[in-house]
């Protein structure tokens, strides 16, 4: 079993990725491209990364139970592997925006924003 | 699960690689719809998503645990490694198993011999009741000291007095009567034990007391044999020496009794009784939070309490009592034979691991380039290590699991030559059984061993000097001299472990036959001996047993075959009781007038019978009975020691003095003197002995005799005595108005028992010294053979140069014969130190015997020599052209 622990600073990147996973999945269940385009679009391309990278974070998370997954046919009439969010990962988005909020409330603290 | 991810990462990285293709192919579709060409989409595609091989390696690696692939590729690659020397891994564990195989033989005994405790419930707290006196400590209760220990309550929970089935007793009541073995048990007996009652109860306090009537607790083993399991069988009577006996409960079959008993009956004691004999034991528990030291400190003051209660007589002032775990005095001395036996078999695995550990080294330097060139890739010396490690794990195992197959097999045959007098082994050895210790121990010994053998090959392999051993050609890579000095060390090892085992075994064989070349004291030859057992009441009076006696003697003698017949309450070997004595006349209390002696109450014939010489006077005769004189025999040791220099024969002898009433009787006049017999065994010096004439003793002996042995009929026939067992037993069956006999051995039978252990003992340190010492043979051969077959090219030069095959040929057993002499004189020393473990099991050989200590070095030289003189005539074949060609 992963050791239960509160994210770490350091994860964070790591810790947006997944968010930005499980934010996706709450629409409904959509295979790797799709995530891929709509983390794409959402963030207007400012996560520039490679597409690839977003399997290991996928995979990471249907192993820690927040997805699970099952082949289909996607819209273009191929073979894909859809994802969907199960209660725990719906759980684990809500923890998980909600350190978000704070964390950035505290920056934006920190950066001298004015508290909205 | 990490283990989980890590034994699906496969199938899972085939889903990925799909998975990544479809997500390719997604991407593909989109950039050409937005017009780019099939091509340039492809293009995009893979730029935009980036490595797929990389995530995948990213996603395998996450999947993976380090250690655990990497064992299972070593493992993997040992695996393949051993495969392509299938000779070598097949030597390699065999030995192995052979090694770990006796051992865990041997360990099986021990394990339920001594490491498994009793299988009564909460077993420490259960304590044997010993009289302890400056000779040691032994077990044995009579009334008296039973009524003392009961008293203890403050230490004791419950204290129970119990016989070993001794005498045994008739099942009558059908066609078909039984001799078994009854035990007489007092009522907290059951409970102690914790006994699980299956039907019924046990006995009562009340059924427990003189006229408590007629009642038995059967076993589940005749309860099952005897009743059929029937269930009704409570309530039932059944007929026990003719006499009814109300079945009152069953025990169940998990019970185990040590000796193991087929009925129980209540003891019944007249508690006012003063009798002094030892005729039962005595188990206690201690109460919850009592140590052995505690108690013992209580049973000092019993010692005076009994002294008070009794007579200052009756407990001489350095003797008194004191408690031993009842495991320890049910295993006995049985724990030093066995822990010499798995000393022995301990040796027999080292020379096992010497003789592996030298083929892996063997192995490493034929792999050095191998290994070289693992190093220079980049493999650290933690991973070469390890690489061997797992090799030799994985021959060790296998061969501890191949061992273990061997050990159960071995188990049986030892349990087979066994002596037969080895506690809680059950019938035919069935409580040795497959159990967790056994498994623990395999796997432990099988880890060890690998260890053991492989660490030392690994840690100087894992020390290449790269640019060298590189540089090399393979042929030439000579024995490096770490290697050469390392085989050297263990082949030492093997000759001296070898030599300890084989000089052991040697001390055992000399043992053995000095105890077949004692003379027993009487002709043993054809002689039949039959126990019936006469616990009836008809045999509680003199009178009685001596008719049966008379009787039977006649009607044995009529038998065609049969010169001569007797009875008696025990055997020559077997030993029997033992008695005091006063010499009337003599100032009393010291060491000329008072001693102990063998007991014996025999019928008139005994002598003859068993061709036991007269020294001096008469033996009995018929008229030695109730209305004559009191008189009696005794043997050549007793008249040396007490007569040194006067005539025995003038003397009169009262004996059973301070035993209790019942053994008060007048003084009787020594009318013979007869040959000694070896009664504590052949390895014992005969005590001094008494003959009573079985006629003419007090009622309350005889009686006390019939309840607590057999009546001992011997025959001795002119013909094969086997082929006459059928009509003598039923000659005796109708004499004695339908008693069975059993125990029917020949006297020749019994003496081969007394030296059983020794035979045992012998058998297997000789098997095992064998295997050491062919071990190590082996050992020094492969170290000859293979610094021969390095030195070819040196041996050809040398030849080259002149050198006469003989010198040659001398070289290399110079060489050889060096290390076996240097492991001979360590041997000897290790052997000096260690044999002093052997000296109680020795007869008539000193611990030191010259002999074994002469002989089995040359022994053990001849067969290094042997085993080297097939490497050196080797050398001298060598063909110097072809040695020099290979330059």
């Amino acid at each position: 079993m992963e050791p239960k622990r509160p994210p770490a600073a350091g994860d964070i990147l790591q810790g947006t990725l997944d968010m930005l996973i499980l934010r996706t999945l709450v629409i409904g269940p959509a295979h790797g491209h799709t995530i891929a385009e709509v983390i794409e679009r959402t963030s207007e391309n400012s996560l520039d990364v490679e597409q690839g990278s977003l399997y290991p974070a996928l995979h990471r998370l249907e192993d820690r139970g927040m997805l699970s997954s099952e082949w289909g046919i996607s819209e273009n009439n191929r073979k894909a592997k859809f994802y969907r969010l199960t209660a725990k990962g719906r759980k684990e988005l809500a923890a998980a925006t909600s350190r978000w909020r704070q964390m950035t409330r505290a920056i934006g603290l920190i950066l001298g924003e004015p508290i909205k | 699960m990490n283990l989980r991810r890590f034994v699906q990462r496969e199938k899972k990285d085939a889903d990925l690689a799909e998975e990544i293709e479809s997500h390719l192919a997604h991407e593909q579709d989109a950039n050409a719809a937005r017009g780019l060409s099939s091509e340039e989409a492809h293009r995009q595609a893979h730029l935009k998503f980036g490595n797929p091989r990389a995530t995948r390696e990213r996603i395998w690696r996450y999947r993976s645990v380090p250690w655990l692939e990497a064992a299972w590729r070593d493992l993997r690659f040992a695996l393949r490694s051993l495969a392509k020397t299938p000779g070598f891994t097949a030597i390699a564990i065999l030995v192995i198993a052979v090694g770990i195989g006796v051992n865990i033989a041997v360990f099986s005994v021990v394990n339920t011999v001594l490491l498994k405790p009793l299988t009564y419930p909460d077993p420490q707290s259960l304590v044997e009741l010993m009289n302890t006196g400056p000779q040691g400590s032994f077990p044995g209760a009579n009334v008296p000291k039973f009524n003392i220990w009961h008293q203890q309550t403050n230490i004791f929970q419950q204290v129970a007095g119990y016989d070993w089935g001794g005498a045994g007793l008739n099942l009558t009541g059908n066609d078909n009567p039984q001799q078994v073995q009854g035990i007489h048990v007092t009522a907290d007996y059951f409970a102690m034990f914790g006994a699980p009652v299956i039907a019924g109860r046990t006995f009562t306090a009340a059924e427990d007391s003189p006229n408590g009537g007629h009642v038995v607790v059967l076993s589940y083993g005749l309860w099952k044999t005897r009743f059929g399991s029937n269930s009704n069988i409570v309530g039932r009577t059944i007929q026990i020496d003719g006499q009814p006996y109300l079945v009152v409960g069953v025990i169940g079959r998990g019970f185990v009794t040590e000796p193991a008993g087929d009925l129980w009956l209540p003891y019944q004691f007249d508690l006012a009784s003063r009798d002094l004999a030892h005729y039962f034991r005595v188990t206690a528990r201690l109460k919850p939070g009592i140590t052995l030291q505690q108690a013992n400190a209580q049973l000092r003051l019993a010692g005076d309490q009994f002294r008070r209660t009794y007579s200052s007589d009756a407990l001489a002032p350095q003797d008194g009592f004191g408690i031993a775990s009842l495991q320890e005095s049910i295993i006995g001395d049985t724990r030093s034979s066995l822990l010499v036996l798995l000393g022995a078999v301990f040796f027999v695995l080292l020379i096992a691991c010497a003789n592996v550990a030298n083929l892996l080294l063997a192995r490493a330097s034929a792999r050095k380039r191998e290994l070289a060139t693992r190093a220079a890739l980049g493999a650290g010396r933690g991973q070469i290590i390890r690489q061997l490690l797992i090799e030799s794990l994985t021959l060790s195992l296998t061969g501890g699991f191949l061992g273990l197959v061997l050990g159960f097999v071995g188990v049986r045959l030892l349990l087979n030559i066994s002596p037969g007098d080895i506690p809680r082994l059950g019938e035919n050895g069935s409580a040795v059984t497959l159990d967790l210790n056994i498994l623990l121990f395999t796997v432990g010994v099988s880890v060890l061993t690998g260890i053991l053998f492989g660490l030392v090959p690994a840690i100087s392999a894992s020390r290449p000097n790269l640019a060298a051993t590189l540089n090399e050609s393979s042929s030439r890579s000579s024995i490096g001299f770490r290697g050469g000095k390392l085989r050297s060390f263990l082949v030492v090892s093997e000759m001296a472990l070898a030599l300890i085992l084989v000089i052991g075994a040697a001390l055992l064989i000399r043992t053995f036959l000095k105890l077949q070349a004692v003379d027993p004291g009487f002709d043993t030859h054809n002689v039949l001996t039959m126990a019936m057992s006469i616990s009836g009441d008809r045999f509680q009076k003199t009178a009685g047993v001596a008719q049966v006696i008379r009787d039977g003697t006649e009607r044995l003698k009529a038998v065609p075959g049969v010169t001569n017949a007797a009875a008696a309450c025990c055997l020559p070997l077997q030993g029997g009781f033992g008695v005091p004595f006063d010499i009337v006349g003599r100032p009393k209390g010291n060491d000329s007038s008072t001693g102990g002696g063998g007991y014996y109450s025999v019928s008139w014939s005994y002598f003859d019978t068993f061709k036991i010489p007269l020294l001096r006077g008469r033996t009995f005769n018929e008229h030695d009975d109730g209305a004559s004189p009191g008189v009696i025999i005794i043997n050549e040791a007793m008249a040396k020691q007490y007569w040194p220099k006067a005539d025995p024969l003038k003397d009169r002898l009262r004996t059973g003095v301070n035993m209790g009433p019942v053994f008060v009787e007048p003084p009787r006049q020594i009318i013979g003197i007869v040959g000694d017999t070896h009664d504590g065994g052949l390895n014992r010096d005969p005590r001094p002995t008494m003959y009573f004439p079985v006629s003419q003793m007090p009622d309350a002996e005889t009686a006390l005799n019939s309840r607590v042995a057999p009546l001992w009929w011997v025959v001795r026939s002119n013909v094969d005595p086997h082929t006459l067992v059928a009509p003598l037993s039923a000659a005796l069956r109708e004499t004695s108005g339908g008693l069975p006999v059993a125990h029917i051995r020949t006297m020749d039978e019994i003496l081969v028992r007394t030296t059983s252990r020794q035979r045992f003992n012998m058998l297997l340190l000789t098997i095992f010294g064998g295997s050491g010492l062919l071990m190590a043979a082996i050992g020094v051969y492969g170290l000859m053979a293979y610094s021969v077959q390095r030195r070819t090219q040196e041996l050809g030069v040398r030849m080259a140069l002149g050198a006469q095959a003989s010198s040659i040929r001398n070289m290399v057993l110079r060489q050889g014969m060096a290390l076996a002499l240097i492991g001979v004189v360590i041997g000897i020393g290790g052997a000096i130190w260690l044999t002093r473990f052997l000296a109680s099991f020795l007869f008539g050989v000193k611990a030191w015997d010259p002999t074994a200590f002469v002989v089995t070095p040359l022994l053990l030289s001849a067969v290094a020599l042997v085993a080297i003189w097939i490497p050196a005539r080797r050398a001298t074949r060598v063909d110097p052209m072809t040695a020099l060609r290979l330059e």
